[in-house]
């Protein structure tokens, strides 16, 4: 397990000041800085929703005061990492909805592909703006020792998480106004501007002068509703619902106090199948009947597009490697976790016979959910997940069981570690990359636990990019 | 604007002076409380609190008898009432979240330490003693909120809509007071000059919060049902009354006319409801008759709001 602050009992140089600073903060201005920062979050209304949650069904995501720091020289090789990924994914995308090279050249199983879930035969031969289909995407990473960086996920569909990474760098900067002073810290607030100069360069063809942007939410009970709003105010675009937006004639508008407007990009934060209910779910009153027919016309952008999600389902993952080496004829800068694949015989034999010292997770499940820690688990867990992977192979892989790195946390104001993964949020447009120097890090607050996910008692942390 | 972003304004707004004026009618009935001997009266009001909120049926459907502890937790905190004080913050609070981007961070702080400062009464159980301190941080967080509005808010459509959903829902509210009690107004012989009129009178002034206000408009002389009908109807000073509401209104649809560079020639459904007003005097009203002008003057008011919601809300 690696220890990002402390190596070998020495402060790792980019946390020099930042441990001095923390060992000598007094006890109570660390509980003083904490509610402060709490009512801070309270009271901006950075809340999550929580929907087996019958009272007020919101909660604050735990917010630590232990920054999360990276050096220059590991940053840069991130960058290059999600950069190279977010090409190769748009590039295997773009080749599955059209010639399936990668499936002629047998790199990938057919069937993996055409009989996912995630795989839209309506988008077969259909050429989306730029042939850009994910232009947002939200890499997990985790950190193993100290050279390595690997990818654990590449979120490909509606990332979230961004605004808190802009957040609580304004609650850092509040809190503790000095360290900002004195350490040459990367800002993040361009994110939102980037993503309106990327989401522009991707206007569909008939659209003539300033592309329109709005951004499609579910509503106010969606657990990421407030990074929608935040979104929507930072870029100065309309934040709209189903509801909002009509087709007429193929062109898509939003309702005004003056009448209706046309609107040429949908940065959409609702999932596929909501999106028309003339084309997926017609119980669905999310979406907005005929914007799938708008967007086929080129008269509207859907962002991300339809089908996108399939790149980033958990078997393709473990091909990630293999599609980078296709389409650029590169090594991976970022590497894989080692993942064993149940649908292959010999590797599901394996799982099988080693699952207390591995991880198990279904191919499509999200948020921590659906998975097996196979060293925390009792007999009766592992016979029954046994038991599920026998029955369909298929739905399931395994990992080994990971050291995430650790970052100190202050629990009880003095510092103990925890451990944390790492999710920067890349764009990719119209020959364009933009990548803020900064992040989302994500902390399991409980000693010991691998679970970083907010839905599961995670918290985060500011994470600081040192300039060099 | 967005359509709905207008409409969420609106509501954001009237709910806001929906739990505020539901506070103002507890607190009446809380002095009469207070006041020994009253106990026809005493009954009658609490009954009366349900009319004007246009929720007796409902209650009674719930509660099956008249009980004062039941109705102020009834008004105060019953999910079960869609008008209760504590669905009213939550409906604004929906509403506003929906369009916090179209106001002011501190506006939206009101409303948001408002929601959670109410919420935390939730979690205890309610004694009835309770009920004064209640009622004043509702009372206080609501003016404070109008105010951060008129404070800190852009003078833009937006603010139209907030202001709009505030007088129309006064207008409203103003109306049905009146006429739940129309029959204290009314001149009668047995009863004129006794104290239960005066002291009925006074009641009314206070669930209007202008008891005070009307002795400075009308000096310390008796009160008498001319003077309140005036005061309550017709006065253009009085910030409760109906005419105060009409020509706020008025103005703020005009702004939006404008702002919005609409026909100028139009005439507007408002503008008949205001110039009417404007001619009137307490004996006409008298005349044409009390509850019927209130019942005319509550559906010209509600056919405004369809047209707005038309206008403005659909947008398509």
């Amino acid at each position: 397990m690696f220890n990002e602050v402390i190596n070998k009992s020495t402060v790792r140089s980019p946390y020099n000041k930042v441990f001095n600073w923390a060992e000598a903060l007094p006890k109570n201005t660390i509980l003083k800085k904490q509610i402060q920062a709490e009512n801070l979050f309270k009271k901006i209304g950075v809340t999550f929703s929580v929907y087996n949650n019958y009272d007020v069904s919101e909660r604050l995501i735990p917010f630590d005061l232990f920054p999360r720091i990276l050096s220059a020289s590991e940053w840069i090789k991130i960058e290059r990492g999600i950069k190279q990924r977010s090409i190769a994914i748009n590039a295997f995308l773009n080749d599955v909805y059209h010639r399936a090279e990668i499936i002629k050249a047998k790199i990938i199983p057919e069937k993996l592909i055409y009989n996912n879930p995630a795989y839209d035969i309506k988008m077969v031969g259909f050429n989306v703006p730029k042939n850009i289909y994910s232009p947002i995407i939200g890499t997990d990473i985790i950190r193993t020792n100290e050279i390595d960086f690997k990818v654990l996920e590449d979120n490909c569909r509606t990332p979230s998480g961004v605004s808190y990474m802009i957040e609580n760098r304004e609650i850092m900067m509040r809190m503790f106004p000095e360290l900002f002073q004195s350490l040459n810290i990367e800002a993040v607030d361009s994110y939102p501007s980037y993503l309106v100069d990327i989401l522009k360069s991707l206007a569909p063809k008939k659209c003539k002068g300033d592309p329109k942007i709005v951004i499609l939410t579910p509503g106010h009970l969606n657990s990421a509703y407030y990074e929608h709003s935040f979104l929507a105010d930072l870029m100065g675009v309309e934040l709209v619902q189903g509801s909002d937006l009509f087709v007429n004639n193929n062109i898509t508008y939003m309702k005004t106090t003056e009448g209706p407007k046309k609107i040429d990009i949908i940065y959409r934060r609702i999932d596929d199948e909501y999106l028309d209910p003339l084309y997926y779910k017609n119980d669905s009153l999310l979406g907005v009947p005929g914007v799938i027919t708008s967007y086929k016309t080129g008269y509207v952008n859907i962002c991300s597009a339809p089908g996108a999600g399939l790149a980033d389902d958990k078997a393709v993952y473990t091909f990630m490697p293999d599609i980078i080496k296709f389409y650029l004829g590169e090594e991976p800068v970022l590497k894989n976790i080692k993942t064993w694949r149940c649908y292959d015989v010999k590797e599901c034999k394996y799982v099988i016979n080693n699952l207390e010292k591995l991880v198990v997770k279904e191919v499509h499940g999200s948020g921590g959910y659906g998975m097996l820690i196979g060293s925390k688990a009792s007999k009766k867990e592992l016979n029954i997940f046994k038991n599920k992977i026998n029955k369909d192979p298929e739905n399931f892989i395994a990992q080994p069981i990971l050291e995430l790195s650790t970052v100190p946390i202050f629990d009880k104001s003095s510092l103990s570690d925890r451990h944390v993964d790492l999710r920067p949020f890349s764009l990719i447009g119209h020959k364009k990359f933009k990548l803020v120097s900064g992040a989302l890090t994500r902390v399991a607050l409980k000693k010991n636990s691998l679970i970083v996910n907010s839905s599961q008692g995670g918290g985060v942390k500011d994470t600081w990019v040192l300039a060099d | 604007m967005l359509s709905r972003t207008a409409e969420n304004l609106y509501w954001t707004a009237r709910y806001l002076e929906r739990a505020d004026s539901i506070v103002r009618l507890l607190e009446v009935a809380y002095r009469i409380s207070l006041i020994p001997n009253t106990k026809e009266g005493y009954d009658n009001e609490w009954e009366s609190i349900l009319a004007t909120s246009g929720i007796k049926n409902e209650y009674l459907s719930i509660y099956k008898e008249i009980k004062k502890e039941k109705i102020e937790f009834f008004l105060l905190f019953d999910d079960r009432n869609s008008s209760s004080v504590k669905n009213c913050i939550t409906s604004a609070r929906e509403n506003i979240k929906m369009v916090r981007t179209a106001v002011t961070l501190e506006v939206w702080n009101a409303v948001n330490s408002f929601f959670y400062s109410y919420f935390d009464l939730t979690k205890k159980k309610y004694y009835t003693k309770d009920l004064p301190e209640i009622i004043d941080l509702v009372k206080r967080n609501v003016n404070l909120i109008k105010g951060t509005i008129i404070n800190t808010q852009l003078l833009n459509d937006g603010f139209d809509f907030l202001i709009l959903g505030n007088y129309f829902e006064r207008a409203d509210f103003t109306a049905r007071i009146i006429d739940v009690k129309y029959f204290i107004l009314l001149p009668s012989t047995s009863l004129i000059g006794t104290q239960i009129d005066n002291f009925q009178w006074s009641l009314m002034l206070r669930s209007v919060s202008s008891y005070r206000a009307f002795k400075w408009a009308y000096g310390n002389s008796e009160i008498d049902y001319i003077k309140i009908i005036d005061f309550l109807i017709l006065n253009s000073k009085c910030p409760r009354s109906l005419f105060f509401s009409v020509e706020k209104i008025s103005y703020h649809l005009k702004r939006l006319k404008n702002h919005y560079k609409e026909n100028k020639n139009f005439p507007s459904k408002i503008e008949n409801v205001f110039r009417k007003l404007k001619k009137l005097s307490v004996n006409d009203i008298l005349d044409e008759g009390l509850h019927e002008f209130l019942t005319t003057f509550i559906k010209d008011i509600s056919t405004v709001y369809s047209d707005l919601e038309k206008k403005y809300f659909l947008g398509s």
